[in-house]
């Protein structure tokens, strides 16, 4: 399956993935909706793109209380509109934070993947984000590791 | 007379047209005076005519700062002076660069009209919030910071962030807030702008200043210390969502392959410093000589960010590998986070005052930022001190010690007399005019200003002509018409013989309008580095507007006339529009030497005149200028009825 | 012969323990489903309550997923008794079911405060589909609607009862809203919050009795009066009793199986009968953290468990990590969530408050590791659902926080750099419930 790799070393904190995710995920664009989130590490030195592993327990698709999560042609989950009914247990099954709930729509809403054509890694322009065939695992875990030194020493 | 203001005429509109996309739709009023803030909508005709950034900046000077039934104008300090804090359509949008923020205001160095631009995430996240522009006037009693997220709009206490400078008070906001990264966009003054020096900057986001003519000292004399913007929760609409997206690559698609940009692209600024001193236009040590006093192959720009440990430092959406941070790996400063100098600062912060040592360089210019003085003039009056000691026209008991050429330290020293007016920093605060002309005689002789008061960018104009002339006669003290890019496009030739005055001028004259805007559209001057015809694209994508490169430059015109119109105002006529003996000296060595400018200049201004359709002797726009900008009103305010 | 499966109960569990057993066995088995209601969401009924779903919505199985599930289902049955030395529930028409093994999920009901007039005409519970239908009747916009108990239950129906333009007082015995899902300061947060979008609150209020309001002649509409121990009367139209609930237990006397808070089961969720499983309200089992035996009454203990207990009985051995306790609930776009031990005194606290934008958060620490915490913050703020689910994927991974614990003391609201950096998602991503990837509901295969 291919799934969304992350090499947190080239990104540059631009978010311009979350506004083209919420553009998919809103059809306007309000990274407030992004469901791709980029998270700063020491303030303003180190960033990098998170998003929905599509883990292999899908915590989402199986707290779902009506069935409305199911995996997409991409072989991601994805939340079905018409079914969901808002009531956010997803959002605290979901160890990863990346289940959303827009309280525009009541409906919750995450990573799809865009049905196989992912609008984050078109959008990177350093190619932090690429869609490709490989296992899923913990990209960011090492970099943010490294990162954080200073943010926990105290200096900036 | 003059149109009517912006919130009462948006609420008369009648049927009024849908709003254009892009726009959040309201301007943000701040009057720290009566500690009241509030949101005034602005009407589509308005957003078509002003754009944002300084098209919107102008328009609110000239409405708003006139005195004496408008033949006047407040001066900078003035509680009724204006700060407009403004961005533009494209602000926030997927187009690359598009976080700007554009200060006007009547600027402290000159008194007169500025416009200057920041960039990092002001524009994103003002626009998320729900607001275009904001419009700062009054002044608060105590210090105070413009806190904003949303519709919670505030006026906070400043106490605790106090003599902070620019980046220790983004960290104490960020940490006041629980917030980190881009959720949360601060636009700070330092202790520069608290102590109102001259040439104090706006800093924001670690790195990106508003840095001309003094618009922090403005900002100080208000005592706003912050404007923090908390990443908004707003949608924007686009009148065409996958039309931005094409504009948005097409542009990416430029910038990253066109010779104009593609340096910029790959770089940055850096690669300035050596292709700028092969033309004789990197100033060296306070113009005393052009010629590089150290190796320039250890200068290039792959060296430069070779050096240090870098970290990627975009702003909105951008894909240039131009900012950066970057980790001072030895000397001194060994571990330290800094901002990766522009060219600006390699020059400012190290050719202009003699130094080679780069860690030391790169740290001073952060400090600057920091402090919050404009990196340029910093160099110009540091340079021009150290001149001074050499010559003895500034003893070391005048100084308080001796700065030598190269001293890093010593200049640090300098940069801290200054923004905290201690000593002889005091009068150093007033920037190079003021300072040299109160000093005078030989010490005076070596300042490099322009009679307008403000600084020149951190170049040696006397090889660069076009950016002396354009900085000389400029409506906002600076740069005004800008670089020359894809002057094609504009039907002008895409090059000209530097050093012939009179095809400089019609250059100059020439792309006049276009950088008001790309700026009023809230995107990068780097980034806007394409053709006009793609940003209009972009434009016409995001609003739904049909917007052509002719209505561009006939907006960018307007814009100018009408700043033009509040500088004459503000008393600074064409007699001041020329450089100082010193910056309009001819180069005795180096690769322009003996170029002399001041052999051409009159003429240079009186074809310039003629180009732009400004009255030679009174500086106004003539009338059929204006009648051809379809600014009637401005020709009744400034010529009467009759003509 | 095939297995013969008993299932009692079509809640949660039990449904889950359905389609597991269809998607893990290898042999068709033999399914019979008891359930007093026909099998529906108990999740979703708030959203049925302010009609943004119709009826048929609630449903979790028609008729035709049970048919083809091959469920043999008695519909509207309970059970009555189980003989456990026989292996045969008795249902409370006499039928008997000879089963090979049995799981409980008989859930819980609601209790009312025994209260004088709380059982009368125009006092609601609100926990099955049929108390939901009548709850609709009798709000109308406009209606005065008191409700008794400020819990989870209750909460869950405050957007439900405000968007049917209804006005709403809250009335709750203890000091404050919400004791039992989250701490005072939190609770003060929201109570504000409430306050300010329209909604009356009496805490420390005793409810003494409930009388009719006498109305005009005729009238069909009855009001009610509320007096309290002390303090002012409450005259409302329609008052609902969110005062609790109880595990359905009683039916199981004599049954043989050990019932100390719920149905003790061990780590495979077998009760002290070898081949009867309870699973979700009923069951009290191993609790995540700590190990301890636990009974957690809430959707996804339910789920997990009946899972679980599918996998089991259908031939697997999947033993079961335990559960964590967590809560949502959203009023007027406030999020309020709490997970694992948020109220454990011997726990490190660490809290912080951001008043103008209705925020707190409350970190509870057992050495460096997080074992509970409380999240209050507007759904429109960016990260609140992000920390949401970190901070339940802190608790549940149980990762060392290290060093991060003292950042995490300072800046209670940054919990991305914590999460990430501890590496909490390698430690995550290989976990499943199963033991197995999930699969998606809908498809499930039906062994032949």
């Amino acid at each position: 399956m291919r799934i969304l790799k992350i090499m947190p070393e080239k990104c540059t904190g631009c978010l311009r993935c979350e506004i083209a995710c919420s553009y998919m995920q809103t059809g306007t664009f309000q990274p407030a909706k992004s469901v791709i989130r980029v998270s700063p590490f020491e303030g303003h030195t180190s960033y990098a793109p998170y998003t929905c592993p599509q883990c292999a327990e899908g915590w989402c698709m199986t707290a779902c209380p009506v069935g409305a999560i199911t995996i997409n042609a991409a072989g991601a989950k994805d939340v079905l509109d018409d079914t969901c009914v808002g009531c956010k247990l997803c959002t605290i099954a979901c160890p990863y934070g990346t289940m959303f709930y827009d309280p525009d729509t009541r409906k919750a809403f995450k990573c799809n993947l865009c049905g196989g054509d992912p609008a984050c890694a078109q959008a990177c322009p350093t190619a932090a984000i690429t869609y490709d065939d490989v296992p899923t695992v913990d990209w960011l875990g090492d970099f943010a590791a490294e990162r954080t030194t200073r943010l926990l020493a105290g200096v900036r | 007379m003059s149109p009517p203001t912006l919130a009462a005429s948006a609420t008369k509109t009648k049927s009024a047209p849908a709003r254009p996309g892009a726009y959040a739709g309201r301007l943000l009023r701040v009057d720290l005076t009566r500690k009241k803030c509030w949101a005034e909508p602005w009407s589509p005709d308005e957003m078509r005519d002003l754009l944002g950034g300084v098209g919107l900046g102008a328009l609110i000077l000239y409405r708003e700062t006139a005195t004496r039934g408008g033949k006047g104008n407040v001066a900078w300090d003035h509680p009724d002076n204006r700060l407009v804090l403004a961005t533009g359509p494209l602000a926030g949008l997927p187009v690359w660069g598009t976080g700007a923020l554009t200060v006007v205001t009547i600027g402290a160095q000159t008194n007169g009209p500025t416009s200057t631009q920041a960039n990092g995430f002001f524009g994103t996240n003002l626009k998320y919030s729900g607001y275009d522009a904001i419009i700062v006037q009054g002044r608060s009693k105590d210090w105070a910071y413009l806190y904003i997220d949303d519709d919670v709009v505030e006026l906070r206490d400043a106490k605790f962030l106090l003599d902070k400078d620019t980046w220790e008070t983004q960290e104490a906001l960020g940490a006041a807030h629980g917030l980190s990264g881009h959720q949360l966009s601060v636009y700070a003054i330092g202790p520069a702008g608290e102590n109102l020096v001259r040439f104090a900057a706006i800093h924001g986001d670690y790195g990106h200043v508003a840095s001309k003519n003094g618009c922090g000292a403005v900002m100080g004399k208000k005592k706003l210390k912050a404007v923090a913007i908390v990443k908004g929760t707003q949608a924007l609409t686009a009148a065409d969502y996958r039309g931005v997206i094409q504009a948005a690559d097409d542009i990416a698609h430029d910038l990253r392959t066109d010779p104009s940009a593609k340096s910029l692209y790959e770089y940055g600024t850096l690669p300035g410093v050596v292709n700028l001193s092969k033309l004789g236009m990197l100033p060296i040590k306070n113009y005393t000589t052009n010629v590089p006093y150290d190796d320039t192959s250890t200068w290039e720009a792959p060296k430069l960010r070779e050096g240090f440990d870098h970290r990627g430092h975009q702003c909105n959406a951008c894909g240039m590998h131009h900012c950066h941070m970057q980790v001072i790996r030895g000397g001194e400063h060994k571990g330290k986070v800094v901002d990766e100098p522009e060219y600006e600062g390699w020059s400012g912060c190290g050719w202009q005052i003699g130094a080679r040592d780069k860690e030391g360089i790169s740290w001073l210019n952060t400090e600057c930022d920091r402090a919050c003085v404009d990196v340029n003039e910093f160099g110009w009056v540091c340079g021009w001190v150290m001149e001074c000691q050499e010559k003895g026209y500034i003893t070391k008991q005048q100084l308080g010690f001796e700065l030598r050429w190269g001293d890093i330290k010593g200049a640090h020293r300098l940069l801290r007399m200054i923004s905290h007016r201690e000593g002889l920093g005091d009068l150093l605060a007033e920037g190079v005019k003021i300072a040299a002309e109160r000093l005078g005689g030989r010490a005076k002789e070596c300042a490099i200003y322009t009679l307008l008061g403000a600084s020149p960018r951190g170049h040696d104009h006397r090889g660069r002509w076009d950016e002396m002339l354009d900085t000389c006669t400029a409506g906002t003290g600076t740069l005004e018409s800008g670089v020359p890019v894809h002057v094609a496009e504009l039907g002008l030739p895409t090059r000209i013989t530097p050093f012939d005055g009179e095809a400089v001028s019609r250059q100059v004259a020439g792309i006049l309008g276009r950088r008001h805007f790309e700026d009023s559209l809230g995107i990068c001057i780097f980034t806007a580095r394409t053709r006009m015809e793609n940003l209009c694209r972009a434009l016409s994508a995001a609003t739904g507007w049909y917007y052509t490169l002719d209505e561009a430059m006939r907006f960018g015109r307007r814009t100018a006339a009408i700043l033009r119109s509040v500088r004459l105002r503000c008393g600074i006529g064409p007699k001041l529009e020329r450089p100082s003996a010193r910056y309009g000296s001819t180069p005795h060595d180096g690769p322009a030497k003996g170029q002399a400018v001041s052999e051409q200049w009159e003429k240079m201004v009186d074809t310039w005149y003629v180009q732009v359709g400004y009255d030679r002797k009174t500086g106004k726009p003539l009338p059929k200028t204006l009648k051809d900008l379809r600014l009637d009103w401005l020709a009744r305010d400034l010529w009467g009825a009759k003509k | 012969m095939p297995a013969r499966h008993l299932i009692i109960g079509g809640g949660t569990a039990g449904m889950n323990a359905m389609r597991t057993i269809r998607e893990e066995e290898k042999e068709r088995s033999e399914l019979t489903l008891v359930s007093a209601e026909k099998p529906y969401s108990r999740m979703v009924l708030p959203y049925y309550l302010d009609r943004s779903i119709a009826e048929s919505h609630v449903f979790t199985a028609t008729a035709g997923v049970l048919a083809e599930w091959g469920v043999k289902a008695h519909l509207g049955r309970r059970a009555a008794s189980l003989d456990t030395k026989a292996n045969v529930c008795t249902l409370d028409d006499g039928t008997t079911i000879a089963y090979d093994d049995c799981l409980i999920a008989t859930g819980s009901s609601p209790v009312k405060a025994p209260v004088p007039g709380a059982d009368g005409r125009g006092v609601h519970s609100f926990w099955t589909l049929d108390e939901c239908r009548r709850l609709i009747a009798d709000t109308r916009p406009g209606s005065h609607v008191v409700m008794v108990g400020a819990g989870f239950i209750a909460f869950t129906i405050l957007n439900s009862i405000l968007a049917r333009g209804a006005t709403l007082t809250i009335v709750e015995i203890a000091p404050r809203i919400l004791p039992r899902m989250i701490d005072a300061t939190g609770a003060d947060v929201v109570e504000a919050w409430l306050r300010k979008h329209g909604v009356t609150i009496r805490t420390d209020a005793r409810l003494a009795h409930i009388e009719d309001v006498p109305g005009a002649r005729g009238s069909k509409t009855i009001r009610k009066r509320l007096r309290f121990a002390k303090g002012a009367d409450i005259v409302a139209d329609v008052v609902i009793m969110a005062t609790g609930i109880r595990a359905n237990l009683e039916w199981l006397k004599g049954a043989g199986l050990r019932i100390d808070q719920g149905i003790v089961v061990d780590d495979h969720l077998r009760s002290t009968v070898p081949n009867v499983y309870a699973a979700g309200d009923v069951a009290e089992g191993r609790e995540l953290i700590s190990g301890a035996s636990v009974v957690h009454a809430i959707e996804p203990t339910a789920q997990e468990h009946g899972r679980v207990v599918g996998a089991n009985m259908a031939g697997r051995q999947v033993p079961y990590r335990g559960s964590l306790s967590m809560n949502i609930v959203e009023v007027c776009h406030l999020d309020i969530a709490s997970f694992g031990a948020w109220d454990d005194p011997k726990a490190e606290a660490v809290t912080g408050v951001k008043s103008d934008r209705s925020a707190y958060r409350k970190l509870l620490w057992t050495g460096d590791r997080l074992t509970g915490a409380i999240i209050v913050g507007l759904s429109s703020a960016i990260w609140t659902t992000n920390d949401i689910g970190m901070l339940k994927g802190l608790v549940h991974s149980q990762v060392s926080l290290a060093r991060f614990k003292d950042y995490l003391r300072k800046n209670p609201f940054d919990i991305k750099p914590a999460y990430i950096a501890s590496k909490a998602t390698s430690k995550l991503l290989p976990q499943t419930v199963l033991g197995r990837p999930s699969k998606a509901p809908g498809t499930t295969p039906v062994a032949v």
